[in-house]
C-alpha cells in the first residue's frame, strides 16, 4: 500500500518536474541572456493558459494539436511584442536594468488584472491533452502525464541543441557571456533580446498548456508557478539546462511528498525554505555557469 | 542666520509640511478627503522606508509589505491577547517587524540584487500561509478587528474620527520622515550610498557590508512595521488581504514614480498614486490595468521618477535647442 502510494507520488513528481523545468528554463533564459529578471513571467503563464482555454474548452473547441501550436505561436509573438514595446524603449537610458525590474512588475500588474477584468475570478476548467490511462504492472498513469513528460524532455533536448549547434543559439550564449563583447563582434543585441523573450514566452505557454488541466486557470495562477520556477532556476543554477532539469525533478518530487503528507498549503513555503537554504550554502546553484 | 539658511535650503519641504498641517482646517474636516490624505501619509512613510533599503542601500528587499503586515498583526494581537495599551502596541509592531527583518537579513548577507528580492518576496508569500494556518489567533482570512483603539479624552484614533486621527498620523509621519531624513544624511546613509555605488571601494575603506545590510533591514523594517500597526489601529482591521500582490506593487510603484534614492520622492509618489488610485476606484477591475499602464509609460518616458522631473525637462529642452542650433548651423553652412 505504502509502496504503491510512493510510486504514485514519484509519478506526480516527475510530471510536475517536467512542467517546472520548462517554465524555469524560460525564466532562466531571459535572466541569463538579457540580465532582466522578468517578474511578468507568471503573467505569461497565465495568459498562455487563457489562450489555450479560449482555443479549447472556452470558445473555439479546436482539436488539441491545433490548440498547442496556435498557443505557442501566439505566445511567441506575445513575448516578442512585449520586449519590443516595453523593454526596448528602456535601453535608451543608463541604469535600464533597474527600470526594467519595475516595468516587468508593472506589466505583471497590468496583465494579471487584464485577465481578471476580461475573464472574471471564476476558475476555468481545461480538458486533458489526451484522455485515458496506461496501466503498467498495477500502477495507473494518465496519458496526460506521459505526454507532459515527453514534451518536457523534448523541449530540454531541443534547447540544448539550439544553444549548442544553431547559429542564433550560439549568438544568444555570446550575449549571455558578455553583452559588450557580443556587440563588438556584430551580434545584433536588440534582435537577440526580442527572440529571447519570444522563446521564453513560448515556453511559458507550453508549461501552461501542460499544467492548466491539473490546476485550473484563474488570474493569479501564474504567480504560484512563477515562484516555483524561480526556486528551480536558482537551485539548478542560471544558464544550465541540465541543472535546471535536475533541480526541477528534485523539487517537484519534494513538493509531491510534502503536499501528500502535510497538505497543499505547504507547497510554496517548502520551496521558499529550500531557496533560502540553497542561497546560503551555494548561491550559484547546482550547476551555475552564467 | 543659521535659521534662515535652513529655511531657504528646505523651503520646499517646509512649505509642503505647512500645507499638510493647515489643509484639514481649510477642508473643514471633510472626512473622505482627510482619510485619503491620511492614507497618503501612511504610504508615503512606508515607501520612504522602503526607499532607504532599495534606493539608498540598493538592497532589493521585497519584504516591506510583509513587515508592514507583521507590524499590523503584532499591534492588533498584543492589544487583543496581552492587554497591552494600544499606544504601546504601535511601537511594538515596529519592534516585531525589525526583529523579523533582521532574521530575514541573515540569509541575505551574502546575496545581491535579484536574489535578495526573491528571498524577501518569498517571505512575503509565505506569510499569508502562516496567517491562514495560525487560525486560532489570527482568524485566518477574515482577519482581526474590534480591538481597542487609542483614546485621548473624548477622541478615538480611527478612520471615523478623521480630524483627530489625521493629526496623529501627521505627527507620527513627520517624525518618522525626519528620522529617515536624518539617517540618509548621517554616516550610516553615506555608507549605504557608498556600498551602492561602488561596493569594492566602500569595502576597501573599511565599511562593513554585513553590518550595514543588517542596519538597513532593521531600520526600514521597524518603520514599515510601526506604520503597519498604525494603519491597523486607524482602520481597525487587519487581514491577509493586505498581502495581495497588488498592494505590494502599488507601494513599489509609488516609490519608483517618485524616484529611487531621492528622498521626498517616495512621499510625492505615494500622494500621486494614492489619489490616482482613489480617483480610478469607480472603474473597479480596470483600475489596476490602468495603473499598470501608467507605471510602464512613466518608466519608459522618465525612468528617473518625478523628483528628477526638472532635470529631465531641462535635458530635454537642451536637446531640442541643440537640435535647432544644429539645424540653423547646417542651413547657414549650406547657404555659404
Amino acid at each position: 500500500m505504502a509502496a504503491e502510494q510512493a510510486v504514485n507520488l514519484v509519478i506526480v513528481g516527475i510530471t510536475l518536474g517536467a512542467v517546472y523545468a520548462v517554465m524555469a528554463l524560460g525564466l532562466s533564459f531571459i535572466y541569463g541572456i538579457t540580465k532582466i529578471f522578468n517578474y511578468a513571467h507568471g503573467a505569461f503563464f497565465t495568459w498562455g493558459a487563457y489562450f489555450a482555454w479560449m482555443l479549447s474548452s472556452g470558445y473555439l473547441h479546436l482539436p488539441y494539436p491545433a490548440v498547442v501550436v496556435i498557443t505557442v505561436v501566439i505566445m511567441f509573438f506575445f513575448g516578442f511584442g512585449y520586449e519590443k514595446a516595453f523593454m526596448y524603449p528602456l535601453r535608451r537610458f543608463a541604469g535600464w536594468d533597474i527600470t526594467a525590474i519595475i516595468v516587468t512588475l508593472g506589466s505583471a500588474l497590468l496583465f494579471d488584472n487584464l485577465a481578471l477584468a476580461l475573464f472574471g475570478t471564476r476558475a476555468k476548467r481545461m480538458p486533458y491533452l489526451v484522455e485515458g490511462n496506461f496501466v503498467v504492472g498495477g500502477f495507473t498513469i494518465t496519458r496526460h502525464e506521459v505526454v507532459t513528460l515527453i514534451i518536457g524532455l523534448a523541449i530540454m533536448v531541443l534547447l540544448i541543441l539550439f544553444l549548442g549547434k544553431v547559429r542564433q543559439g550560439m549568438a544568444m550564449k555570446g550575449v549571455a557571456q558578455d553583452q559588450t563583447g557580443a556587440r563588438i563582434v556584430g551580434i545584433p543585441i536588440n534582435k537577440i533580446f526580442s527572440y529571447t523573450f519570444a522563446i521564453a514566452a513560448a515556453l511559458a505557454g507550453v508549461s501552461a498548456i501542460l499544467l492548466a488541466p491539473k490546476i485550473l486557470v484563474y488570474p493569479t495562477v501564474g504567480w504560484v508557478v512563477f515562484i516555483k520556477a524561480f526556486v528551480v532556476m536558482v537551485f539548478g543554477g542560471v544558464g544550465s539546462i541540465k541543472g535546471t532539469a535536475i533541480a526541477a525533478f528534485i523539487l517537484a518530487m519534494v513538493e509531491a511528498f510534502v503536499t501528500f503528507y502535510l497538505g497543499g498549503i505547504w507547497g510554496t513555503p517548502i520551496f521558499i525554505l529550500v531557496l533560502i537554504i540553497m542561497l546560503t550554502i551555494r548561491p550559484k546553484g547546482l550547476f551555475g555557469t552564467w | 542666520m543659521v535659521v534662515s539658511k535652513i529655511l531657504r535650503k528646505n523651503a520646499f519641504m517646509l512649505g509642503a509640511l505647512l500645507v499638510l498641517a493647515l489643509l484639514p482646517i481649510a477642508l473643514r474636516g471633510n472626512a473622505h478627503v482627510l482619510n485619503i490624505l491620511s492614507a497618503c501619509l501612511i504610504w508615503g512613510v512606508v515607501a520612504s522606508a522602503w526607499d532607504l533599503s532599495i534606493g539608498y542601500a540598493s538592497v532589493w528587499s521585497f519584504g516591506h509589505i510583509a513587515f508592514f503586515v507583521i507590524g499590523g498583526y503584532t499591534g492588533a494581537m498584543t492589544v487583543m491577547y496581552l492587554g497591552i495599551p494600544p499606544e504601546a502596541a504601535i511601537p511594538l509592531g515596529g519592534v516585531a517587524a525589525a526583529v523579523i527583518g533582521i532574521l530575514i537579513a541573515l540569509p541575505c548577507l551574502r546575496l545581491h540584487g535579484i536574489y535578495i528580492a526573491m528571498v524577501t518576496f518569498g517571505v512575503h508569500l509565505v506569510l499569508s500561509t502562516f496567517i491562514l494556518r495560525w487560525r486560532d489567533y489570527t482568524f485566518g482570512a477574515t482577519g482581526l478587528s474590534g480591538f481597542e483603539r487609542i483614546q485621548l479624552g473624548q477622541y478615538v484614533f480611527s478612520s471615523s474620527v478623521p480630524f483627530f486621527s489625521y493629526y496623529v498620523i501627521f505627527g507620527v509621519s513627520v517624525l518618522l520622515l525626519f528620522i529617515i531624513y536624518r539617517v540618509i544624511n548621517s554616516t550610516i546613509g553615506l555608507a549605504f550610498v557608498g556600498l551602492r555605488d561602488s561596493e569594492p571601494f566602500a569595502k576597501s575603506l573599511g565599511i562593513n557590508e554585513y553590518k550595514y545590510k543588517l542596519i538597513v533591514f532593521g531600520i526600514s523594517a521597524f518603520i514599515a512595521g510601526l506604520m503597519g500597526a498604525l494603519y491597523t489601529s486607524f482602520y481597525g482591521t487587519v487581514s491577509p488581504f493586505m498581502l495581495e500582490v497588488s498592494t505590494f506593487l502599488m507601494v513599489l510603484i509609488m516609490l519608483m514614480l517618485g524616484g529611487l534614492g531621492r528622498f521626498p520622492g517616495a512621499v510625492i509618489g505615494a500622494f500621486v498614486i494614492t489619489v490616482l488610485s482613489e480617483a480610478l476606484r469607480p472603474l473597479v477591475l480596470w483600475r489596476f490595468v490602468i495603473l499598470g499602464a501608467i507605471v510602464i509609460t512613466v518608466m519608459i518616458a522618465m525612468p528617473q521618477g518625478l523628483m528628477a522631473l526638472p532635470q529631465t525637462i531641462k535635458s530635454f529642452a537642451r536637446r531640442v535647442t541643440q537640435r535647432k542650433q544644429i539645424k540653423k548651423d547646417s542651413i547657414k553652412t549650406s547657404s555659404i
